[in-house]
């Protein structure tokens, strides 16, 4: 199993620098945490909680106070590995806007890959496979502001996608897309853990997001304070609520249904679960 | 009201002069300017104003769209012209009251003025109608490169031509945002003298500066995560090459410079 850890944290606290002689409090608390390849993972918490912290760390951005972050036994700390560790994880931040450098679509894509010195026939290809596989490859000759919000953040997907990291990081990518958008951007991000194999570490406060990952992280003030599938962490009602967060609407549903008295399931996450259960209830006679 | 900006403004398009290469496109267009410095007469003069006119047609942009970009210096033109008028002294007096005098050489100077400043602006503006920013600015690094061995960063200079040329839309919109949500506050933008109004764009404009440095900083980490470190290794995509069309440009340019110098030489000079 060892072998498969992309992202290590061992023992990792940080601080950000403050304005004033008084020190900030830590913002990450020393947390533990392993990666593996091929996971998609959700990090769950609430705003301040941390987790956008975590992501900056993890791709050498800032430095750990204490503590280390290996990413692919590689050191975080170490600058010179600064260059290969941005080739494993990339990360695609909340505003679409201010990440996208380009005048057009496909030039942006590409910006990635020339940064990183590769020939032009293979950037074209990556580019183009990048595009395909985020569903925007019609619109490659298109000018980003043009783009709806769900649209730009894919070429911004595309954009990490074509530097061929093994792992993306998502900072909150969906905030600030209608569902449209964000169901579009959901889609790609399953696609590509599915089909490529590209490790998934997707930062949101959208819990029915973090139900469709295979493994979800909730963050309380710079702590884990849950870390399991979806089903485990969502079964955990307090602890989950007690960082701040709510639980997916059917798992609400479903709990407050069972606490009346109807015989309800405590692990339902999903419309489809919550259907299949309370049909059952009702043919059974489970209703009171 | 801001939308009406029209700097580098790009047409797509597939016609002969679309199709040229960036490169190609900018030295023709920096010859062809010279040649309008180069004429003399009204000759000369005429071979390059049809020249940008033929070129306008080639390149099937309308020419409501460029009389437009000229829109804005009209009065620069008319400006230049009437002092024209008034300096010169040489040629037949057609016109003499109090101490204005206003010549024969004069009214042709200032014709000449005028023709010349409208050419120069339909041979320059035809430069971004009909190539896009990003091609132009890849057009001026690749040109430019030789300067790096006497360490000028091209590069990092075309990178921030890039940067700015793709945040001006986004600018625009987000100037467009602020006036609205000043004006729902109760900013009046529209009346009151002209210091008045300067006054009122304070709060339009601190707000944009605030975010512009919040963008930059972003864009910086984003940059940053897709391993831009301004070094030399960057490669292209886009690979340019020069096609018969470039070379059939530098033709036309390079006829067109030894027919004005002729030109120049068989007539007389109006200035």
């Amino acid at each position: 199993m060892e072998n498969d850890s992309l992202i290590k944290f061992n023992d990792v606290s940080y601080r950000y620098e403050s304005d004033t002689d008084t020190p900030l409090p830590l913002a990450i608390k020393n947390i533990d945490l392993d990666i593996r390849k091929g996971e998609f993972v959700a990090v769950l918490g609430h705003n301040g909680s941390g987790k956008s912290t975590l992501a900056k760390l993890a791709n050498a951005i800032l430095a750990p106070e204490s503590g280390k972050i290996f990413v692919n036994g590689m050191d975080t700390s170490d600058e010179s590995l600064e260059y290969e560790i941005r080739q494993t994880v990339g990360v695609v931040f909340q505003n679409p806007d201010n990440q996208i450098v380009a005048t057009i679509v496909e030039e942006d894509v590409a910006f990635g890959p020339e940064n990183l010195g590769i020939e032009p026939k293979e950037i074209r290809r990556r580019v183009d496979d990048a595009l395909k596989s985020v569903g925007m490859y019609e619109y490659r000759f298109h000018e980003p502001h043009k783009l709806s919000g769900g649209q730009k953040q894919r070429v911004a997907i595309a954009g990490i996608m074509a530097m061929q990291t093994e792992c993306i990081i998502l900072d909150e990518p969906t905030a600030m897309l209608d569902p449209k958008g964000r169901e579009e951007v959901m889609k790609a991000m399953q696609r590509l853990n599915k089909e490529l194999g590209v490790t998934i570490v997707l930062i949101t406060h959208y819990m029915d997001e973090a139900v469709k990952a295979d493994r979800v992280i909730v963050m309380d003030s710079g702590r884990i304070v849950l870390d399991g599938t979806p089903r485990q962490v969502f079964a955990e009602e307090e602890t989950i609520e007690k960082a701040g967060l709510e639980l997916p609407d059917c798992a609400k549903l479903a709990h407050a249904l069972k606490r009346s008295g109807v015989n309800m399931p405590s692990d339902i996450l999903t419309p489809d679960e919550f259907v299949e259960a309370f049909q059952r209830c009702v043919s059974g006679g489970g209703v009171l | 009201m801001v939308k009406d900006i029209t700097i580098g403004q790009y047409f797509p398009g597939n016609s002969f002069i679309h199709k040229l290469d960036a490169r190609a496109k900018l030295i023709v267009t920096f010859i062809a300017l010279i040649e309008i410095f180069v004429c003399k007469n009204f000759f000369s003069l005429a071979l390059i104003f049809i020249f940008s006119i033929v070129s306008i047609l080639i390149s099937k942009i309308s020419f409501k769209v460029v009389l437009k970009g000229l829109k804005m210096i009209y009065l620069l033109i008319a400006l230049t012209s009437i002092l024209q008028i008034f300096y010169n002294e040489k040629g037949k007096v057609l016109l003499e009251w109090w101490k204005i005098k206003i010549t024969s050489g004069g009214v042709n100077t200032a014709i000449f003025m005028a023709v010349r400043i409208i050419t120069l602006i339909f041979i320059s503006s035809l430069l971004t109608y009909t190539t896009s920013p990003t091609a132009l600015t890849d057009g001026i690094d690749r040109l430019l490169s030789p300067l790096k061995k006497l360490k000028v960063p091209v590069d990092t200079l075309a990178m921030m031509m890039t940067i700015a040329l793709r945040f001006i839309p986004t600018l625009i919109e987000e100037i467009d945002k602020i006036m609205n949500a000043q004006k729902a506050r109760g900013a009046d933008l529209e009346t009151g003298s002209l210091l008045k109004r300067a006054k009122a764009l304070i709060p339009i404009f601190i707000p944009l500066f605030v975010n512009s440095f919040r963008r930059a900083y972003e864009l910086a980490f984003a940059m940053e995560c897709r391993c831009y470190n301004g070094s030399n290794h960057r490669t292209r995509m886009k690979t340019m090459k020069f096609s018969w069309r470039d070379f059939v440009a530098f033709l036309w340019v390079a006829v067109m410079l030894a027919a004005i110098i002729l030109l120049n030489h068989f007539f007389g000079a109006v200035i």
